[in-house]
């Protein structure tokens, strides 16, 4: 009777049905399967940027515009958010893991396919694909470069078991950068549209090459100003893209079709949904801002705007009014909202542009950030895409090096075209002459927390007014580090509760967990 | 056992049993008192229907009774002997007794008689010619005249008594003739007698509890004195697959009888050895009732967590400690060394507990056991918090911001816990004869929690069937169980959400329960901080499981010695649950839920063939032994969940889910999804034994075996091999002297046990849907990688030596054994780091890991008081562990690190507990070390190098983190007490852990001074280290202060029982008692409870979030009819 419950099986077989994943070794893509498999490796971009304590952070919070204070609400985590604003990051830190990571899921994704692509596909049909698939392993080769420099540079998917990579120098990075863009060029698609957004296209690949160049003093010890130039021409005298009439419709909730986006990350609440997916909101606006844009979750408020930042700005400029929340806030039917926690808790919920300290601050404390639009009704991730290289850029990039090449009043048309945006026609303050961009930062650095004060100023940046220009037309893009860097601010100015920590802060030290498995690599110096 | 005696009467009855006598006797032979009860037939007729009402689900109503003397009618037709029998037991209440051999079954009657006396009927049936009868009381026994029965002439007949070594009598005393299956059994008054038993016959006198002897033939009278058998030898323990005498085995085996359990109300399976078994941690780390023990043999035996928990058999077959009630076990034995558990291969590493229930067996039981108690608990240990009179001193004293104050007084706790009851009701019945027979029980165990809401209820159905075929030549036996469980959820898909009870603490004291407008008070801007009580009530959910177990074995015995069985089980697990969170919850302020609905299902279906042969034979003195076997397990699961939110009204909870608009608005990315795993165990496995002449024992065995979860390596099949030796000293001739000596055993072993991946496909590289990106303004699945290959991936294999000695000494009076192991773990799964480059994903799963435990174990008895008032015996164990990573690296990929850190202190710390170093031990607290405070109240540190440095000065480096203490008890102790009085009888356990360290969570947390959003304990203004209370300057975080030393001595079970003495007819015995669990506890540590858990890689965190522990008190009963 019993055995009617058994149906013998075979007596020594190993169940092998796996009803979730792929047998590698088992798996023939279909046509279908081929855009899953190749795009699959674009999808890190966003992770690598967006999730938590990833590029942007990386970018922002290590720089003079962007600050994670303590808050009534916590915001301490173990002193991680101090010791990126204080340079003080240590190897082990998830600030340090977390770009090294993500970057390499990208490259190894990258690999793969492009092996995958080789054994199913002939040379000649592979080609444009795999020109792609080199454009974007570069795009997560430029990350790696910015943050770590010497990093090992690999390109195959299939090793021997036990394989270590070798450590090249970052010089050798920006070089293999440089040639793989170079070379992948002629292959990829003139075509923008919505086929081609959100990948790389002809313009996206040489948008990124020209800030390679834009960055070759830095990264290769040779300037490459020219080159960026070309790069950049390129692309103006494609007229595929313009600048919008208004910054702000960059930044919008339904900001794809918007012609400034070279190469956009692909956001969606209801796709993208890795926590942290895209949350500045969550992150900046306390939660009593919940009422203002009827939002379904609560904020968690914390990061906020360095008060010296926001002094640079003219009070007309439409980006200061346009990219902040300050003031008094209201819920979406008009009422006043308050502060709910601290000493503060009861009092009206009114932005200033002041912070007590990294160490202490309260709900009011600081300007907070609204460059992407805050949808009404938004969840926990914002619906907008994420424009990580657009035509103003390519334009700034061509100023700068025409400034630093002498062509100080070519740069300045360029730069007054994208203050035009920024300025009523009636102020007359859009217009910038070619000296003044020569002038230094009108930033004013120095330590200013209620614990101690100092004065630097930012005069004797050299083209420090167009550093100014970058962070007003470029802030909350993840991007400041890299240009203070390349102005060398990076290492030498104090702002807000931060001082200087050493040159050797400019790279991020290769992290631990990665020295721990990797013998072959050396850590970054200073580390 | 041979069949002896065949008895149509379900019971056996010795009604001139002297009741004086039975109360002086051993538990085990008071059974054989029985007192008849006028309603007993009812019951039989009770435990028939509820047999047929388990397996055909009818209803049958019980019969009325019938008074002795009262006329019966009867009507057969070609019947034999026994049938009528029979019908005269249905109809009356007598019992027949009969020799096997001395009916004629051949002669047929057909009968229709009414409303005869049972005389009649028998002067009619009985050819008085043939048979004699004599009605003794209720006992009709029948025998057969000598004159119509040829005995042959060497044959005779012998008889005699059987008394104790007191004198008295002995009923029930099996007596067969040697080497056949006749016998009988002694009646009440210790007599015996057997007919045609040939002259050179041996008599084997057998009772449980006595020492067996063997009496040569030489008269007609034989009158023998059996003596009490000393504790253990004669025991038979059980072993994998089959069952020896526990003096001839020759590994590490502990076994505990349901006499010794803990009792009072237990948990599980697990609470009732703890404490009992050398080497063998048992600890309740919360207090949930939907939590299980925690168990853990000889140390730490994993890394990755492949498996912790030990193999579980309930009677052959796998299951855990909720397969089967505690109040249904009989015994329970730990296989604790690799020589033992070896033939369980993969599955043995971390021992093997052989669960056997309570069995009909056979002659000796009829009857109905009831035990039921109630019991409440407590909190064992109850935190002070700032209450809101705290608050508004600290607010006039200027300490705390006015704002703080929120007008009302709350205690959080006392909102949220109440004084449970729970209660436990179990009914077995059991009868048959030697033949066929059946047991059956039921057990229904509703528990609750401390927590509103948080509660237990679990059915438990089982019968056992036994029947035996062809004079014991082929043997069936058939099992069902079926447990239903349910319990409330205040979270989804599990019991009590322990992040409730720590916003209990948290909460601000002043802050009312509601608002003025019947709104729930909550401050949403604050993290990680709800109205408790708002969570509770505006949660609501259930999980119902179900499982069942259909098994069923046939054991065919050919030839004396030889027996195959074939064993077969399936078994099946069905989850549904369904868990709601209303518009009101804080789901909805702070994440925009507008209600959550929840709804999953799991079914997991298990099916198990096992085939063993195994031949025994004697001769001379050598004794052999050989078993073989196969076994093929599979596991089949699935399972589906849906979530939704935005629902329009909470009217009906989860159970319209459709009715939430949450999937159409928030995309079908997530809110359903599903899974199904399928995998199997094959393997074979064979064991031999020898002795000689008792005193040299020798047993092996080898278990060939691959799992599933190895499929697509190089080498999924596994050699798990084992030997051990055994040498009786005292068996030798020059122990003879040596008279108090009853035993003496010297044992070593060694053997090879594994333990598998738990997850499936961990060899091969995979490719998996990973994300979506957005391709021509369509969001797409892409594919990706999501594993690393590995294919040299294998079994976890332990190799553990064994060396132990047994001992009993002074008739039994002092016995124990002392065990020395080591175990050495090789190839440990680890998610090995990796490089990123070239590697897809930063961690490979492989065999990296090289752990050795070793240990000394103690476990004495002892009976130091015994007469007839008074007996105490008591048991003290004592255990050491001493634990060490070895390697971490294999051939392939040698790492620079030599350490590892796991463990976490959760939010907003954020930062590892333990380090594990290679060459240390697991279980390592690393961290800042402070060792003063400076006037103000700021930590002072000692650094890596040992010097001193204030707290603005430190820098928090991993470099200045240092080994802190560890959370692994490197001693256990235990010391149990069965004492009885008369009719009193008193247990009380006692149990500690030594020498560990634990990390307080609650004080790391809760008396930081900086923290104003959430309260704190009392002991937060206590001065640290006596001089300074802590500055409000100072962050939070991880140091030594919050690391205490945990040793504790705990006064645990305490039970006080009262055997009533019986008079009427009623009960056989009646029992009642009241008892104690986790009673009392003697620690330093100012946490809830040091007893925390052990197992994992960060060991000793006492966890802020724990469902606290509690302390139980119960108010039972045990009957039995």
């Amino acid at each position: 009777m019993m055995a009617l419950f058994f149906t013998m099986p075979s007596c020594t077989k190993l169940e092998n049905e796996n009803f979730s994943e792929f047998i590698a070794e088992d798996f023939t893509p279909t046509e279908s399967d081929l855009p899953r498999i190749t795009r699959a490796a674009y999808g890190d971009w966003r992770k690598v940027l967006l999730l938590w304590d990833g590029y942007w952070r990386v970018q922002e919070v290590s720089a003079d515009q962007v600050v994670i204070p303590a808050r009534p609400n916590g915001w301490v985590d173990g002193g991680v958010h101090k010791r990126i604003f204080m340079h003080t990051w240590l190897p082990s830190d998830p600030i340090v893991n977390e770009t090294w990571y993500r970057s390499y899921a990208g490259i190894n994704n990258c690999n793969r396919v492009m092996f995958q692509l080789e054994s199913l596909l002939d040379e000649e049909e592979a080609a444009p694909a795999i020109a792609e698939l080199r454009a974007l392993r570069a795009s997560y080769y430029y990350v790696l470069c910015d943050v770590y420099g010497n990093v090992p540079i690999v390109t195959d998917f299939d090793v021997p078991d036990g394989y270590l990579p070798e450590q090249n120098t970052r010089k050798e990075v920006y070089d293999f950068v440089v040639k793989e863009l170079e070379e992948s060029i002629p292959y990829l698609t003139e075509e923008n549209n919505s086929e081609t957004y959100g990948r790389f296209n002809e313009w996206a690949a040489r948008t990124l090459l020209a800030k390679v160049y834009l960055n070759a003093e830095v990264w290769s010890g040779t300037p490459q100003w020219d080159k960026c130039i070309a790069q950049c021409d390129s692309v103006i005298l494609s007229n595929k893209y313009s600048l919008e009439p208004d910054q702000k419709n960059v930044f919008v909730t339904e900001n794809q079709n918007s012609n400034e986006i070279i190469y956009g990350i692909s956001i969606d609440e209801n796709y993208t949904t890795d926590w942290n997916a895209f949350d500045i909101h969550m992150q900046t606006l306390q939660p009593s801002n919940q009422a203002t844009y009827d939002m379904t979750h609560t904020p968690w408020g914390g990061m906020c705007a360095v008060p010296q930042f926001i002094e640079t700005f003219d009070s007309e400029d439409k980006r200061l009014i346009n990219n902040f929340i300050y003031g008094q806030q209201y819920s979406s039917s008009g009422d006043m909202l308050y502060c709910t926690m601290g000493d503060l808790a009861g009092e009206p919920l009114a932005y200033i542009n002041e912070i007590p300290s990294i160490d202490a601050s309260q709900e009011i404390h600081g300007f907070r950030f609204g460059k992407f639009e805050i949808a009404m009704g938004a969840s926990n991730i914002l619906n907008n895409d994420f424009p990580l290289f657009r035509y103003a850029d390519i334009l700034m990039m061509k100023a700068e090096c025409l400034l630093r090449t002498g062509y100080s009043d070519e740069a300045a048309q360029i730069v007054t075209q994208i203050r035009e945006r920024a300025f009523p026609v009636t102020s007359g303050k859009a217009a910038v002459t070619g000296d003044e961009l020569l002038q230094g930062s009108v930033y004013d650095y120095g330590v200013r927390d209620n614990n101690s004060t100092t004065f630097e100023g930012g005069g004797d940046i050299p083209y420090g007014r167009f550093l100014d220009e970058l962070g007003w037309e470029f802030n909350q893009e993840g991007r400041r580090r890299q240009d203070l860097i390349r102005f060398g601010v990076f290492a030498e100015k104090s702002w807000f509760s931060h001082s200087p920590e050493g040159d050797y802060r400019e790279l991020f030290p290769i992290p631990l967990n990665v020295m721990d498995t990797n013998s072959k690599l050396q850590q970054n110096p200073g580390y | 056992m041979p069949a002896v005696i065949i008895r149509t009467k379900l019971r056996q009855q010795f009604h001139k049993c002297n009741l004086k006598h039975c109360k002086s006797m051993k538990k085990n032979r008071m059974m054989l008192c029985r007192y008849r009860c006028s309603w007993e037939k009812t019951l039989r007729i009770m435990k028939i229907s509820l047999v047929l009402l388990v397996f055909c689900g009818l209803t049958l109503s019980a019969s009325p009774t019938k008074g002795q003397n009262q006329s019966v009618t009867l009507e057969v037709e070609n019947a034999t002997i026994l049938d009528v029998f029979r019908q005269i037991e249905e109809v009356s209440n007598l019992g027949f007794f009969f020799k096997n051999d001395q009916l004629d079954l051949k002669k047929r009657y057909s009968l229709n008689l009414e409303n005869a006396s049972v005389e009649e009927i028998l002067n009619q049936v009985l050819d008085l010619n043939d048979y004699d009868y004599q009605i003794v009381g209720e006992n009709v026994v029948v025998t057969r005249k000598t004159s119509g029965f040829a005995v042959s002439p060497q044959q005779s007949s012998v008889s005699g008594t059987v008394t104790d070594a007191a004198g008295e009598p002995v009923p029930g005393v099996t007596v067969t003739i040697k080497g056949t299956t006749t016998g009988t059994i002694t009646d009440v008054d210790g007599h015996y007698e057997l007919n045609n038993v040939s002259e050179d016959a041996t008599l084997v006198f057998s009772f449980v509890g006595m020492k067996t002897r063997e009496v040569l033939v030489e008269s007609g009278v034989i009158n023998v004195q059996l003596e009490e058998a000393v504790i253990g030898l004669d025991e038979i323990v059980a072993i994998g697959y089959g069952r020896m005498k526990k003096a001839d085995v020759t590994s590490s085996v502990s076994t505990v009888k349901s006499d010794d359990f803990v009792k009072g109300g237990v948990r599980d399976v697990g609470q009732l050895i703890q404490g009992k078994v050398a080497g063998l941690t048992v600890t309740s780390p919360s207090g949930d009732p939907t939590g299980n023990t925690e168990i853990r043999l000889r140390g730490n035996t994993t890394l990755y967590g492949t498996s912790t928990a030990p193999l579980i058999l309930i009677d052959g077959v796998p299951g855990d400690f909720n397969s089967v009630a505690p109040e249904d076990i009989e015994s329970i034995d730990v296989l604790k060394d690799g020589s033992a558990a070896a033939i369980y291969g993969t599955r043995g590493t971390n021992g093997v507990i052989i669960i056997t229930t309570k069995r009909a067996s056979g002659i000796y039981d009829a009857k109905v056991e009831y035990t039921g108690y109630v019991s409440t608990q407590q909190i064992a240990n109850e935190l002070d918090v700032l209450t809101a009179d705290d608050y508004r001193r600290q607010i006039n004293e200027g300490i705390r911001s006015e704002s703080d104050d929120l007008g009302a007084s709350t205690n959080w706790l006392d909102e949220i816990t109440r004084t449970p009851v729970s209660q436990v009701h179990n009914l077995t019945i059991r009868g048959g004869d030697v033949k066929t027979n059946y047991l059956a029980s039921v057990n229904f165990n509703d528990r609750k929690g401390i927590f509103l809401k948080s509660n237990k209820e679990t059915f438990t159905a089982r019968t056992d069937i036994n029947h035996s075929m062809f004079d014991g030549v082929l043997k069936v036996n058939f099992g069902i169980i079926s447990r239903n469980i349910k319990y409330g959820t205040t979270g989804d898909g599990y019991g009590f959400n322990g992040y409730t009870y720590r916003q209990a603490l948290i909460y601000n004291p002043t802050a009312p329960v509601k608002l003025e407008d019947g709104d729930w008070y909550e401050n949403v801007g604050a993290f990680n901080y709800d109205n408790p009580v708002a969570r509770i009530k505006e949660s609501e959910g259930e999980n119902k499981n179900q499982w069942s177990r259909v098994n069923g074995n046939i054991v065919f015995n050919p030839f004396d010695g030889m027996s195959v069985k074939a064993l077969l089980s399936y078994s099946k697990y069905n989850q549904t649950r369904g868990y709601y969170e209303t518009r009101n919850h804080i789901s909805t302020k702070r994440s925009g839920l507008n209600g959550y609905g929840s709804n999953g299902a799991i079914e997991s279906i298990d099916r198990l063939v096992e085939l063993t042969g195994e031949y025994q034979k004697t001769f001379d003195l050598h004794h052999f032994s050989i078993l073989g076997g196969y076994s093929y397990s599979d596991n089949d699961w699935r399972d589906f969940y849906m979530t939704n939110q935005e629902f329009p009204t909470d009217e009906f909870g989860y159970n319209n889910i459709d009715l939430g608009q949450g999937i159409e608005q928030q995309g079908t990315s997530s809110g359903i999804g599903s899974s199904r795993s399928k995998t199997n165990l094959i393997g074979f496995f064979s064991r031999g034994t020898y002795s000689f002449a008792n005193k040299y024992l020798f047993m092996g065995s080898v278990r060939y075996e691959a799992a599933s979860q190895l499929w697509g390596t190089e080498d999924p099949w596994g050699l798990f091999p084992s030997a051990s030796v055994g040498w009786r000293i005292s068996e030798e001739p020059f122990m003879a002297g040596v008279g108090f000596v009853e035993d003496l055993k010297l044992r070593a072993g060694y053997g090879v046990t594994g333990t598998q991946p738990s997850a499936s496909f961990l060899g091969v590289a995979t490719l998996g849907y990973t994300g979506q990106v957005n391709i021509n303004d369509k969001w797409v699945q892409t594919i990706g990688p999501t594993r690393n290959e590995n294919p040299y991936l294998r079994w976890e294999e332990k190799k553990e030596t064994n060396v132990g000695v047994d001992f009993a000494f002074i008739n039994g009076r002092i016995g124990g054994s002392i065990d020395y192991y080591n175990r050495e773990i090789d190839g440990l799964l680890w998610d090995f780091a990796v490089p990123v480059p070239p590697n897809m994903v930063g961690t490979t799963t492989a065999n990296v890991g090289v752990m050795s435990n070793k240990g000394l174990e103690f476990l004495v008895n002892a009976i130091p008081v015994r007469n007839s008032d008074i007996e105490w015996s008591t048991t003290v164990s004592f255990s050491t562990n001493t634990n060490k990573l070895k390697s971490l690296s294999n051939e392939l990929y040698q790492t620079e690190k030599d350490y590892f850190t796991t463990g976490g202190t959760g939010e907003p710390i954020q930062t590892y507990t333990h380090r594990v170093d290679i060459g240390g031990p697991i279980g390592n607290f690393y961290g800042f070390k402070v060792v003063d405070v400076d006037e103000n109240g700021k930590w002072i540190y000692q650094d890596g190098e040992g010097n001193l440095v204030s707290y603005d000065d430190f820098e928090r480096s991993d470099e200045n983190k240092q080994v802190l203490g560890n959370g692994l008890p490197k001693y256990y102790a235990s010391w149990n007490h069965n004492l009885r009085y008369k009719n009193f009888d008193l247990s009380i356990t006692m149990r500690g852990a030594f020498d560990y360290q634990i990390l307080n969570f609650e004080r790391m947390y809760l008396e930081n001074t900086k923290t104003t959003q959430y309260n704190r304990l009392q002991s937060a203004y206590d001065p640290v280290f006596g001089k300074a209370v802590l500055s409000n300057e100072v962050d939070l975080e991880y140091n030594s202060y919050y690391i205490e030393d945990g040793d504790f001595w705990k006064i645990d079970n305490i039970t006080l029982g009262y055997n009533i003495p019986l008079k009427g007819d009623t009960f056989k015995s009646f029992r009642v008692y009241a008892s104690s669990l986790n009673t009392l506890t003697i620690t330093g540590y100012k946490g809830i409870d040091p007893e925390v858990t052990a197992s994992g890689l960060a060991p000793g965190n006492d966890n802020r979030d724990k469902y606290p522990t509690t302390r139980t008190f119960t108010l039972g009963v045990n009957v039995s009819f």
